[in-house]
Formats: C-alpha cells, structure tokens, sequence
C-alpha cells in the first residue's frame, strides 16, 4: 500500500479579476518532509497558501491535505494544519504567553493541557524567559518566533510557513531554518515558500520553481540542477596569460567547456573534485601559477535563470 | 466556548488600552464632574451653591399713577409700591438670599463706584420713570441699567438671568435690560441662565405664566422645600441627566469602537489566521459580538455604580433601572456593529467617530440640553428619537422621574427593536465580508 500523501495539490486556479494569481498549480509531498514554494514576490505563492488553508476558495482544482478536501472538509483541514502567515499575525498588546495560550484555545487546547503546551512552545522558540511581555515590545525576529510557535501549539501533522525569514536579522534567521528542520525530524510535513533560493536549497527534500502563477519546475535539488545540465562552473586566474594555458586545459579529461572572460578562464565541469587537480598539473607543467579558483555548483539560482530568462530576485 | 475567550482576549486589550479606559470611564465622569462643580457642591452643604453675587442697587423709582401690587404675592412678603420696588424686593427675597446679596446705593453714580472698587460685582439702576414707562403699555420702554465688573463672568450672569426671568414674566411691556458693558461673557451666561432658570423653578415654583403670578393676585408661593428635597432635585434635573447623557453617549462610542476591533482585527491578519484555526466562522464573528456587548455593559455598570457614589445620582428602581441599562448595552453595542459593517476600513473612523456617533449622539441629548424650555424640549423629545441614543436616554431619564416599570419597559422594548434592527444587518454585511 503506498504511504499516504500529505499534500496532494490538483490543477488548483485562483485568479482576482483580470489577474491571474494561480494557473493550474499541481504538487505533492509526502509525509515527514519538507517542500519549498521558491518564486519571486508576485509568483502566486501566498495565494497558493491561502487556498490550502482554506482561506480562499479555489476557482478551479482541489487538494487534500492528510486526506482532507480543501473543498467539502474545511474542519478536517484546518485541524491537521498549523499556519505560518507571511505578515506576523498576533495581538500586540498582549503578552506573548497570553498570545500563544489564546491561539490554543481556538485550536482547542484547555487546563492543564494548554498550559502544558504553552511552555513547551516557548522553549522551542526561545522565549520562555521573556514570556510574559507584550509582543509589541518584541524585535522583528522575536515576533517572527512568536507567530511560528503559534502554528506549533497542537502539534498539527502538517506545517505552512509563509516566508518566515522575511525582513530579520541573521540569527534569527538561522534559528529558524534550524527549528525548520528540527520540526520535520520529528516527524511534521512541511510547506514553506521562499524566494531565497539558498533556503530552498537548504532544507527541502523538493522544490517548486513558481512564475506567474505557473509550477514551472518541480522536483529534488539534483533534478533540478539536471535541467541547467548539471555542470559545476569554475573561474580561474592566472599569474600568466590565459590563453597560453587555455588549450592544454581543453584538453583534459571531464572538462566540458573553456573560454576566457574578463581575463578568467571559465570552465564548465561535471565533477569539479576529479577535474581541479588536472588543471593545477597542467598549469605546472607550463610554469604558470594558479591565483585564484572559484567553484560554482549548479544552483536553484541558475535554474531559474535558465527557465525564466531572469534573476529570481528582480 | 471559543466564542467568550474571543470576547475575553477583546476585553482584555480594550481594558488595556489606555484611550479606551480614558473614553469609556474617566471622560463622562470628568465631564460630569465638571458640571457639578460648576453647579455646586451639593454634597457638602445639601444646598445649591452658586458663588453669592453682590448687587448693589440704586432704585431711583418715582412711581407711576396705574401701578399696585398685592404685597402678598411678592416673595418675601415686603410691601411694594412702585415697580422698582418689585425689583428689590424680588431680588432681597428670601429664596434668592443663596444668591444674590442686596446693598444699596444712594445714586447712580455711587452705585457705579461700587462696582469699580469691587465692593460689588454688579450695579442695577432703576431710573426714576421705571414704573411710569412700565405702566404705559403703548410705548414705554423701562429700562434697568446692568452695570458690571468686566472680569467677573459669572455673578453677572446670574443677576443677568434673574432680571431677564422676571422682565420676561411681564410680557406684553417693551422692557430691556440695558448692559453697559459688551465683554460679558455670553457663553457663560447661557450656561449659567438654564441653571438659574431651574433654581428659580424649584424655589418659586412658579407657573409657566409668569405674568399672572406676578401681576395679579394669587395665592402665595409653595413653601421652601426642603434641603434634602433640593439637592435631590437637582440631581434629577441637572446632574442626573448629564451624567445619563455623558454615559450613553460614550456608551455608543464604546459600541463602535469596539466593533471596530472586527475591522482592526483584519488589518492586523489576525482574522485572517482565526479563520485558519479549526473555529467556525460564526463563532468567531458571535465572540466579536460578545466582546461589544460584554465591554459596554461593564462599561455602562460601572458609570451607574460610580455615578451612584461620587455624585450621589438616584437611578430609579433597581428593575427599571435594569431596564433601561440593558436598552443602553444593547443598543450601543448593536449601533456600532451595524457602522462598522459599513465601514472598509479602520481609516474611515475619522468619519464613524466625528460623524456618524458625534451627529446621533447630539440628537440624542438634544432633550437634555433643551430641558428648561417647555417647546424645545417637545421638539428635542421628537428629534432624540429618530435616533437609537434618543431611546437609551429616555429609558434612563423614565428610570430616574420614578416613572412605572411599564413604561420604561416599552421605552426598552422600542430600543431592544431598534438593536435588533441594527444587529441583524451588520451581522448580515460582515458575515457577507468573510464568507
Ligand atoms: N486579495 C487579493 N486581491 C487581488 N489580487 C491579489 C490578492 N492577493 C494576491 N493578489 C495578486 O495575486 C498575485 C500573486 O500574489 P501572491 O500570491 O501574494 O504572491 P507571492 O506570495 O508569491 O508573493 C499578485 O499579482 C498579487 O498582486
Ligand atoms: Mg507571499
């Protein structure tokens, strides 16, 4: 029997009058893992998100999440479903034990129970010591951890976080990529969009490449570095002029390309390990000195450029 | 369940802000307070204590042929037989003792001087044909000349006011009180002039025709009242309903800035993520609808409760009052669910607060504020109630006059319909917003 999918997006079309938001999004992600939405601001990411948490109502196109139509189980859904919304969403003039002892009521939390719950969500946010001061007083970052351990409070199966990292400084940052991953070890599935492709690439197991409204490339990091041909990039310079090394390096084996740009030579290679120590005994041999080396693995970054004809942060 | 802890965590942050705790408590009891200061301080003394003006009079009066008084009739008692003489005694009489103490000038000019060295604040000269024009219906003119201090405000104003009730009272003859100087100030004096109007009601108990009483022969005036019975009366004509208008018409903006919080609530992306909880819609939206009506009736309780003590305000019966608190709640609460729902935002409260709630809340008190004139009060009674704080208030008001339970129950029926009215719709729009 296969393993139930916790995600499972069909052809879903959202569109605000002339603009169309969603165009026939499809997707799924298994249980335990995590699946990043990459795109641009405007991709159709949050409206995608919306219409998973049953916020919006889909023109067209369904999807279940453990299971539960989006369409005719609302209740279903939204109680398998913790959210991250993408604008911090709390109540600014209450503390943010008050907060996160409020949300858990409406997720049906009572007593002990909630109480229970409430204090292990400030440790795994960090905010224990600082529990009972308004939210309002709180760095951009704190609150960021706020709004997420709201989303945790009754454990919910599934997980959306809706760039989280937006406008906060490093640490934060970090602390949640890390909490990220610490979520799906224990077993949540989760959903998270981004238009940093370097956090896409970090945490998930699959990515879905957004453009106007469109998925237009779905699939793990290896497969989509396979679309850009999956080759490593590497840039040298020289103590000599490149063109008197460039012809011996041509030649050698797993090298796929070679010309010189601004004076670098640019290598296109398959497995750049194999290929680096070739290049420094060819460079020997012609008593030339190697200055500087620059390695590129293909990139999320790269395959959109590649799809688009554009930057992913325009 | 969930519906009473959103109501819950809504009265917690209303009850923390510090503008709303301002608006909602310490506002119509500053207001009121000011009112009672300004009226006197009736709980000290039981009596109603404007400051005493000092008058100084020059009564010049020669008399004329036609004029004759029934001494009887004068309060006081004394004996008058010229108009000037009416003048002086009115004014010299016993229930004006708490206001206005009478000295006596020679002349006209030493009566002047007595102003000017503030041995008095107010100088009255009645010229020596007063009676003689008085008399002549076709074309006298008697004329009192009303000299003051021009930095006193208020003592003049008094005096001011208790000519012109008596000038007035002998309608039909062309009398003008003639004031010298221009800087009085004339806000104060129509301030000041509703409640003289009302002292002299209660201490002369005069009737609506002023003339008759004073012209002809009529049985004497009713006795003094009591302390007890005029401090009370002046709380039930002047304070009482002050505070009911101050509470009910910061009840309503309670009401709508509440339910504002609906709209707030938007804005902050909170709503959006409760509608992401596993939380019914409708529970969401009834929670918000409790947290207007819970938040109004602490409100409007604990005004009764603290107007009860600092101002020793008498409500009425505890069932009418009842009554007409829950007419308030409910109609303040359901007032400003039905604005919000028109609203599209929380900018437009600039329009809600200083338009919608400051026009209703100004026809609704438009009684209160036109109590002491028998027309504009029939008017203000017609126009309060096109308008749901007209309803609140006159509950109150029926609460407060001792009127049956019955009466104030149609009066809080006919608000409970207006509510009703005003619920259904705004629950109807926003429940249209969000589906
Ligand atoms: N409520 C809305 N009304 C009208 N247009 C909207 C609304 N929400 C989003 N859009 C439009 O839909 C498109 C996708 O927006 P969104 O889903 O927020 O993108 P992303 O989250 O990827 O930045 C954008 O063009 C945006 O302007
Ligand atoms: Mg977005």
């Amino acid at each position: 029997m296969e393993a139930l999918l916790a995600i499972e997006v069909l052809n879903l079309h959202k569109s605000f009058g002339e603009n169309l938001a969603v165009q026939g999004v499809s997707f799924e992600v298994g249980q335990g893992e995590i699946f990043s939405l990459l795109g641009p601001n405007g991709a159709g990411k949050t409206t995608t998100i919306s219409m998973l948490s049953c916020l919006l109502r889909p023109d067209q196109g369904d999807a279940r999440i453990m299971g539960h139509s989006i369409r005719s189980d609302g209740t279903g859904v939204k109680s398998a479903l913790g959210v991250v919304p993408q604008d911090i969403a709390l109540y600014e003039d209450l503390t943010a034990r008050e907060n996160l002892s409020f949300w858990g009521k409406m997720y049906g939390l009572r007593g002990a129970a909630l109480k229970k719950r409430v204090d292990e969500v400030l440790d795994v946010i960090g905010l224990r010591e600082r529990a009972n001061e308004r939210v309002g007083k709180y760095s951009g970052g704190m609150k960021r951890r706020v709004n997420i351990g709201v989303a945790l409070l009754h454990k919910p199966k599934v997980i959306y976080m809706d760039e989280p990292t937006v406008g906060i400084d490093p640490q934060s940052r970090r602390n949640i990529l890390d909490s990220v991953v610490a979520l799906k070890e224990q077993g949540m599935t989760v959903l998270y969009t981004t238009h940093y492709m370097e956090e896409a690439q970090e945490l998930s197991n699959q990515v879905g490449i957004m453009d106007h409204g469109k998925m237009i490339a779905c699939g793990t990091h290896e497969e989509l570095v396979k679309l850009v041909g999956g080759q490593t990039r590497i840039d040298l310079t020289l103590s000599v002029d490149p063109l008197k090394v460039l012809e011996a390096w041509q030649g050698i084996e797993g090298v796929e390309h070679a010309s010189v740009e601004d004076g670098q030579i640019c290598l296109l290679v398959a497995d750049s390990n194999l290929v680096l120590p070739r290049l420094f005994e060819a460079a020997t041999r012609q008593s030339a000195r190697i200055t500087s080396v620059d390695i590129r693995e293909p990139n999320l970054e790269a395959v959109f450029l590649h799809l688009t004809g554009r930057a992913l942060r325009d | 369940m969930k519906a009473f802890d959103i109501a819950f965590k809504d009265m917690t942050r209303s009850f923390r802000s510090f503008f709303a705790v301002v608006f909602m408590f310490v506002v119509p009891l500053m207001v009121t307070g000011m009112f009672y200061l300004m009226f006197g301080n009736i709980a000290q003394n039981g009596g109603f204590d404007l400051p005493r003006t000092a008058v100084v009079i020059a009564n010049l009066d020669e008399g004329g042929p036609e004029f004759q008084v029934n001494p009887k009739n004068i309060p006081g008692g004394r004996e008058a037989r010229t108009m000037g003489d009416l003048v002086v005694s009115i004014l010299e009489s016993e229930d004006l003792a708490d206001l206005v103490e009478v000295s006596f000038a020679a002349d006209a000019k030493s009566a002047r001087a007595a102003v000017d060295t503030q041995q008095a604040q107010v100088a009255l000269i009645i010229p020596p044909d007063f009676s003689e024009q008085f008399a002549d219906i076709e074309e006298g003119q008697a004329v009192i000349e009303f000299y003051q201090d021009p930095t006193l405000t208020i003592g003049p104003a008094v005096m001011r006011s208790i000519l012109d009730r008596f000038m007035d009272g002998m309608g039909g003859v062309k009398i003008a009180v003639n004031v010298f100087l221009e800087d009085a100030d004339l806000e104060d004096y129509a301030q000041t002039g509703i409640l003289v109007e009302q002292y002299l009601d209660d201490s002369l108990a005069q009737s609506e025709d002023a003339e008759a009483e004073l012209l002809e022969v009529r049985a004497p005036a009713s006795a003094p009242q009591s302390q007890d019975e005029s401090k009370q009366n002046l709380l039930l004509t002047i304070i009482g309903p002050i505070m009911g208008g101050m509470m009910v018409f910061y009840a309503f903006y309670t009401g709508a800035s509440t339910a504002q919080s609906i709209l707030k609530e938007e804005e902050e992306r909170t709503l959006p993520r409760l509608f992401t909880t596993p939380t019914p819609q409708a529970t969401i939206l009834t929670g918000k609808l409790l947290s207007v009506f819970l938040t109004v009736l602490v409100q409007v309780t604990v005004l009764l409760i603290a107007a009860r003590l600092f101002f020793g305000i008498q409500w009425g019966g505890l069932a009418s009052v009842v009554l007409a608190a829950a007419g308030i709640v409910l109609s303040a609460s359901s007032f400003g669910i039905f604005v919000n729902s028109f609203m599209k935002d929380t900018k437009q409260s600039g329009v809600l607060f200083g338009g919608v709630l400051t026009v209703t809340g100004m026809m609704g008190m438009i009684k209160i504020f036109a109590m002491n004139s028998p027309i504009a009060k029939q008017m203000g009674d017609t126009i309060s109630l096109l308008v749901p704080q007209g309803w609140a208030i006159r509950g109150l008001m029926q609460s407060m006059q001792g009127e049956p339970v019955g009466v104030v129950l149609v009066t809080t029926l006919a608000a409970l319909a207006w509510s009703a009215a005003f619920f259904a719709i705004g629950v109807w729009r926003f429940n249209r917003r969000y589906v």
